[in-house]
């Protein structure tokens, strides 16, 4: 079975009650990045996943995990 | 502008551009058929042929050039780089990646038809450049979009 990253982003914004576009705008992407990473479509790079990790206040491996 | 209008902006630019995409394609591939349905394959030298084939010229590089930079240059620059994210330069990068393949397949079946019916070499690069064009486009547009759907 092949690996990808899977995240709990939708369940961690929904934890502070924001929207996609609210975390959009505080790590300076659109709503689309912020959603295809959330849906699994997009592989963020280290430094997006890092930015959404400190924004959404976990460490990016608790947001973040190779599943397998 | 705040950080919010500025967000905001980036992602009317995204969709616009979505949108307007597909419609850009539509009218190249418009203009290639004005081209090949013309009198010579507009290879004629009336004022009308000059001006037909200098529009198109003037389309492709205009098209290459908001593929390669994703366009939006009325807008500031902080908006286009929120615009232009790294999801968005992944979609570019593919969509020039299926862009690349398909012109060089059309370049080579350009080649091999070359052999049983003579073509001249505006007949040719024309097919290569809206195939590889429209190509990218269409695969730019496609992913932007689906990755809007839901969103």
């Amino acid at each position: 079975m092949p690996e990808r990253l899977a995240n709990k982003l939708k369940e961690r914004r929904a934890e502070l009650s924001l929207t996609q576009a609210e975390l959009a705008e505080r790590v300076g992407v659109t709503r689309k990045t912020v959603n295809t990473v959330e849906n699994g479509v997009f592989t963020p790079s280290a430094l997006l996943a890092l930015k959404m990790a400190e924004a959404l206040g976990l460490k990016v491996e608790e947001l973040f995990w190779i599943e397998r | 502008m705040t950080d919010r209008e500025t967000s905001a902006a980036a992602e009317r630019m995204s969709r616009r551009r979505a949108r307007v995409l597909p419609i850009l394609a539509f009218a190249f591939l418009t203009q290639q058929a004005a081209y090949f349905s013309g009198p010579g394959f507009g290879t004629g030298d009336r004022a009308v042929d000059h001006v037909r084939i200098s529009a198109w010229l003037v389309m492709s590089v205009v098209l290459l050039v908001v593929l390669a930079t994703g366009g939006g240059w009325i807008y500031g620059r902080e908006v286009r780089r929120i615009a232009n994210d790294e999801a968005t330069r992944a979609h570019r990068d593919d969509a020039f990646r299926w862009g690349f393949i398909v012109t060089i397949s059309a370049a080579l079946i350009s080649y091999v038809a070359s052999m049983y019916e003579a073509a001249s070499a505006q007949e040719a690069i024309h097919v290569i450049v809206t195939a590889g064009m429209l190509t990218a486009l269409l695969r730019f547009a496609f992913l932007e979009r689906r990755a809007m759907r839901d969103a």
